[in-house]
């Protein structure tokens, strides 16, 4: 068995630029848990049939499981790690927190990033709009309720941090 | 998984003399590709890059217009797209049922065709809309109509070294509209356990004057429905024209049983799934339906 | 100190029955909550598990010399390198013991395999890509058995026998040859088949439900590191960290004295994570290579044998009425696949499946059965929701022979406080009848069902569990500043620091904020059982009760010493000890002020162990309004509501949080969530692609009801919760699904292809 060749990897992740030497048989995900060492992205199923490893690139959810490592140099990443800026929790993650929206949490950092993402381009979007965001994370101990109400009232706490501003 | 080399192609040519090397993969999105590779069912040697080839990687008019679709664009672009949304309505439903949204911003349109999957769901809207596969290889270029690019499941009819550029869509009649449904126990993120695409074109007395129909899931690749669209061609958009068509295209389809439904439940929606796609087109025209 | 002036402390309660958000909700929301794969150590080695490709085999020889050789492998242990435990081993745990020969083999086969995916070696090595290679490098021999692997097949005459060992317990005469079968339990009262053939209406239901899964979304993980002393750490996602150190002990066959155990967080568990999968091997493949050895299984071990999925069934059940009404009989047969290793018998199952109905005769006949499939392991109110997809629509199918309400019928025929339960005993406090007088007053029920594009049905169902006491542990501390740390015996796994952070505080009259709850190791506090059965809010808040009284009254004994008053005169109210006339500028003294001045003195430090509380049985019933597309077979859930029993709700939002997401796992079994087994014994659909749990879009929002009748002389009056939630939905949905189509389902999931096979059938 003959070893491939590692590949340098630069990516801008939260922020910060990151120059790694990669296995090429890593992932995104892989390559944030066990090389950068930031494991709040988690790995549920590995072939994003459950979301837990939902990150943003380039601005965009997408499984970071299902993207290979040589395949994020150059990309922007952000991860739920960088959504917390100053210890200001972001409104999503602060509703989850208030409306009950996390129980176990192993798949809430996708959901958040999903939420995010949704919100990023939809500023007031509708519970229909919530529930289809979010289909592609899978959550097994709320029933998805209380996350959706979550995601719908950090709508309204942004509309209104932006209409102060 | 087995050690492999990646690589990221700058051009065509790069694409093409890649693609000549024993065990290389093409990668644009990868969600079918690495997952496979996890699985073992894939075991590539080198995995080359397309995405950021100019000709894979855009949406553009063309002369005559009509489309064409780079391979490696992604399910959530076409989603977006204006001249998608408007023409081209089937394909439109469809980009927005592969995987989940996540799946959608990296998912290719070249990937769902060449990873011929029966129950890819842009195929049969493609399909329905004329589409033409332009395909690159170590001998220049060709073009051929893409019900013709699929051999069998997981199986192209490109020859070695070559590659899927593009997809081009003719400009659709004036008076015509598609449509793509399909049925899988969970809304979403889930496979087709039948796929059904339809476009029809009618005249000024709401006659059907042209018709396309193609079905995924039901049969070793996805497939034309001739004897739908038989139905359909010179008959007037109408309930009972439709129901016809969607009972003849239960004879167009070889359905298996896989843990996905049976053949015999299969049959059942293909009828059901013709039926609503075709009845979707006729809302999409604004035409009234009697039965 | 935060000021707990805010709260009003005349209300007593002020802090227990608060919707107050999880003590540990940032850390899960900011993604620095650490599960076990998120760990690491310095030289880690990575693990992977060779699991069996047959479903039935010898091991004829085990052959690791290549993967050995391989650069980057460390170690790799085989059934040889671990203790042999006995059949019938056990470790104590509930009434009946866990049965440690079954923990055994689930972690490591030895000469024959049960199941595909049964662990049969398990490889260290530095890079998981290098262990995931070594596995394809060792060569193990097998020698193919015929597998078995549905009730049918496993019960029929001349079924091959899979284990030597089983012969069927429960029979008269006693039987004397091996047999798939491993009990036979009845409960019998009066004459059923008497009752029934003389009833004005009876009916009847032959169930099949699939084996679905927990569908927890962290794989099992876990970490060991052993020192140079022999002493062993293990970080584990489990439910009971003791009870993990108790099956790690004897696999191993070394004293509990040279393991702790460590509880992580744990991404689900929902009785699925009870047992260990692989901590006994990693601890072996540290103490070989003297190096910290993790590992994370992919979820297609997870679902291809490497977990225990809950027990697939066929039940059939019958029952009988007279014309008004009044049940007369409750037949039933029950047949459960344990999967490949024997289970638990069938009788406590049984038991709830008839516990909630008055029916003087009782035939209840059920029995456990091997198979070649992955052995079974619990999964909320175990075996529940089968029995009460086959009670609840037999019971419906009933009423519309009776053309009766189905609440009425429920009301009717309810049981109560100390009417008979089904093994005889009088029922401890149960609040049925208050459920029943709720759900008849609701909308969900008064409300019309609407119009639709397809037909729509309501459909009524009930659940029963009876939940377990079991022990808890936990100690007090009162440290410097006055503020109580709580250290818990058991692990976390639905907001239990949080509700038990409530009691504390209510305890103390402090706010939540001001008192620690944690989960302690396996060397830090005392036995407790795992977080199963319903059992831990209960038994934990009694054992904090007790550990505060304690503390209190060593912090009174302190505070009179201090203010030279008796202690008994003083009064305790918000964190401060008041002398007679205190109001009147009288002596007064805090909690902080108490331990600045005494801590020299030794810290306070109190324990708490509960054990063989009153039961807390959980009543639920559930209504649901489906439409179902009667061209393909869909079922839609257009609203859901579940009333449910919780004694008293210590945090409505938790509770809240458990009956909605048990409710939603419910509906996935009942409608898309199925294992699929081929011939071969393999499962075909090992994804969460087509073991089809349901997304966001596929569950209405489920509206929990909470009714608190709470249980005497138990702390809060508190009863199991987490639970019973699920008990209900298969038959509810059923009932649902059969008055839309006019059909009945008897299979579980109720899949689209099922669905239309009985509307095409009608």
């Amino acid at each position: 068995m003959s070893s491939s060749q590692k590949v340098v990897v630069t990516c801008r992740v939260n922020g910060e630029d990151h120059t790694v030497l990669a296995d090429p048989r890593d992932t995104l995900l892989e390559l944030l848990r066990d090389r950068l060492e930031m494991t709040g992205t988690k790995e549920g199923c590995g072939n994003g049939n459950c979301g837990s490893c939902t990150v943003l690139a380039d601005g965009v959810a997408v499984c970071a499981c299902l993207v290979l490592a040589g395949e994020t140099d150059g990309l922007e990443i952000t991860t739920v790690e960088g959504l917390t800026a100053n210890g200001t929790r972001h409104p999503v993650q602060q509703a989850l927190i208030e409306h009950g929206g996390t129980q176990c949490g192993f798949c809430t950092p996708g959901i958040i990033m999903s939420a995010v993402a949704l919100l990023n381009e939809k500023s007031k979007p509708t519970d229909a709009e919530i529930r289809h965001a979010i289909a592609g994370n899978i959550c097994r101990c709320t029933g998805y309720e209380k996350i959706v109400r979550a995601i719908s009232s950090a709508a309204e706490t942004s509309a209104t941090a932006r209409a102060e501003v | 998984m087995n050690p492999y080399n990646y690589q990221k192609a700058a051009t065509l040519a790069d694409a093409v003399a890649a693609r000549g090397q024993p065990g290389t993969f093409l990668l644009a999105g990868g969600t079918d590709l690495i997952a496979q590779m996890k699985s073992g069912h894939r075991a590539p040697v080198n995995v080359v890059d397309v995405k950021s080839i100019p000709e894979l990687a855009s949406v553009q008019a063309t002369g005559d217009g009509g489309l064409e679709i780079g391979a490696a664009v992604c399910a959530s672009k076409l989603a977006q797209n204006d001249t998608i949304r408007q023409q081209h309505a089937g394909l439109h439903d469809s980009v927005q049922l592969i995987g989940s949204l996540q799946i959608q911003n990296r998912a290719s349109i070249g990937g769902n065709v060449c990873n011929a999957a029966p129950s890819a769901d842009a195929v049969p809207a493609l399909i329905v809309d004329a589409a033409q596969a332009r395909i690159a290889g170590p001998k220049g270029e060709r073009t051929i109509a893409l019900e013709d690019l699929f051999a069998g499941p997981g199986r192209t009819t490109l020859s070695e070294g070559e590659l899927l550029v593009s997809i081009v869509l003719p400009k659709p009649d004036e008076r015509s509209a598609s449509a793509y449904l399909r049925f899988t126990p969970r809304r979403e993120m889930d496979i087709a356990v039948v796929g059904a695409a339809a476009r029809i074109s009618v005249d000024g007395n709401n006659n059907i004057t042209g018709a396309r129909v193609s079905l995924a899931s039901v049969a070793p690749t996805p497939i034309r429905a001739p004897a739908a669209e038989a139905a359909l061609v010179g008959a007037p958009a109408s309930g009972a024209t439709f129901a016809a068509a969607a009972i003849a295209a239960q004879t167009d389809a070889t359905p298996i049983s896989d843990i996905r439904g049976s053949a015999e439940y299969r049959r059942e929606l293909i009828a059901v799934l013709v039926r609503r796609a075709l009845e979707q087109c006729a809302v999409r025209l604004n035409l009234e339906i009697s039965q | 100190m935060n000021d707990p002036g805010q709260i009003d402390w005349s209300q007593k309660n002020s802090v227990v029955g608060k919707p107050l958000p999880r003590v540990d909700a940032g850390e899960r929301v900011e993604g620095t909550a650490k599960y076990p794969a998120d760990m690491a150590l310095p030289g880690m080695l990575h693990a992977k598990t060779l699991r069996s490709p047959h479903a039935h085999a010898k091991i004829k020889s085990i052959d690791t010399m290549k993967a050995a050789a391989l650069a980057g492998v460390k170690a790799i242990v085989t059934s040889g390198d671990f203790h042999d435990v006995p059949v019938g081993a056990t470790i104590p745990m509930g009434e009946a013991g866990y049965d440690m020969w079954m923990v055994s083999v689930i972690n490591i086969a030895r000469d024959k395999v049960f199941w595909v995916g049964q662990p049969v070696a398990v490889v260290a090595a530095t890079d998981p890509h290098i262990a995931e290679a070594a596995l394809a490098l060792i060569d193990v021999e097998y020698e193919a058995l015929p597998a078995v692997m549905s009730i049918d097949a496993a019960m029929a005459p001349g079924a091959p026998a899979i284990h030597k060992h089983v012969i069927t317990t429960g029979l008269e005469p006693p039987a004397q040859v091996p047999s798939n079968v491993c009990s036979r339990s009845v409960i019998e009262r009066g004459n059923a088949d008497d009752a029934i053939s003389s009833a004005a209406a009876s009916a009847a239901i032959d169930t099949t439900i699939d084996t679905g899964h927990q569908g927890y979304i962290e794989p099992q993980a876990m970490l060991a590191q052993v020192d140079s002393n022999g002493f062993a750490m293990v970080w584990a996602a489990t439910q009971g960290q003791h009870t993990t150190e108790l099956m790690i002990s004897r696999m191993l066959d070394r004293p509990q004295s040279r393991i702790k155990v460590v509880p992580v967080e744990i991404g689900g568990g929902f009785g699925g994570k009870i047992s260990i999968h692989g901590e006994a091997a990693c601890v072996l493949l540290s103490e070989m290579t003297g190096r910290p050895v993790k590992m994370v299984m992919s979820r297609e071990e997870v679902f291809q044998g490497g977990s225990g999925p809950p027990a697939a069934a066929r039940h059939r059940i019958e029952v009988a009425a007279e014309a008004d009404g009044t049940l007369t009989a409750i037949k039933g047969l029950y047949r459960q696949d344990c999967g490949g290793l024997p289970g638990l018998p069938p009788s406590l199952m049984m038991q709830a499946s008839a516990a909630l109905y008055q029916a003087p005769n009782l035939h209840l006949e059920g029995y456990d059965v091997v198979t070649n499939k992955p052995r079974t392991e619990a999964y909320r109110g175990p075996g529940g929701i089968q029995a009460y997809f086959a009670m609840e629509q037999a019971m419906d199918s009933l009423c519309q022979k009776l053309d009766m309400d189905p609440v009425e019928f429920r009301k009717k025929n309810a049981a109560v406080t100390g009417s008979t339960m089904p093994i005889g005993t009088p029922f401890p406090s149960i609040g049925l009848t208050t459920i029943l007088d709720a759900v008849s007053k609701h909308d969900c029920w008064t409300s019309p069902l609407g119009e639709g594009a397809f037909p729509r049905g309501r459909g009524f169902g009930l659940g029963y569990w009876r939940g377990t006491s079991m022990t808890s542990a936990c100690h007090i501390s009162i440290s410097g500043d006055g503020r109580p740390m709580v250290t818990m015996g058991s692990a976390d796994i639905s907001g239990t620091r949080t509700t038990m952070a409530q009691v504390a505080a209510e305890q103390f009259e402090l706010s939540i904020d001001d008192v620690l709850v944690t989960m302690g190791d396996t060397k830090s506090v005392g036995y407790s059982d795992g977080a199963a059965g319903s059992r831990l809010a209960r038994t934990m808040a009694a054992a904090i009760v007790e550990a505060s009284d304690k503390a209190l009254a060593e912090l009174r004994t302190r505070a009179g010493r201090l203010l030279q008053t008796e202690p008994q005169t003083l009064t305790y109210e918000r964190g401060v000890f008041r002398a007679p006339g205190a109001a009147q500028g009288g002596a007064s003294i805090s909690l902080a002020e108490i331990m600045q001045a005494t801590l020299t003195d030794g810290a306070i430090l109190e324990t708490g162990v509960s054990t063989k509380l009153p039961l807390g049985v959980e009543v639920a019933a559930h209504v649901a309004d489906v439409e179902v597309d009667t061209d393909t077979g869909q079922v839609t859930v257009l609203r859901y509501t579940a009333f449910q029993d919780v004694g008293r709700a210590l945090n409505p939002t938790a509770v809240e949080g458990q009956i909605e997401g048990s409710v939603v796992q419910g509906l996935g079994w009942a409608l898309t969530e199925s294992f699929d087994y081929g011939d071969d014994g393999r499962l075909r659909n090992a994804s969460m692609l087509d073991f089809r749990m349901p997304t966001a879009l596929d569950v209405p929002p489920v509206e929990a009801v909470i009714i608190e009748t709470p249980v005497p002389d138990v702390p809060y009056g508190l009863r199991g919760v987490g639970e019973v939630p699920i008990v209900p939905v298969g038959g509810c949905v059923a009932n649902a699904v059969a008055r839309a189509i006019g059909a009945r389902v008897p299979q579980m999931p109720m899949t689209p292809e099922r669905v239309l096979k009985a509307v095409k059938g009608r």
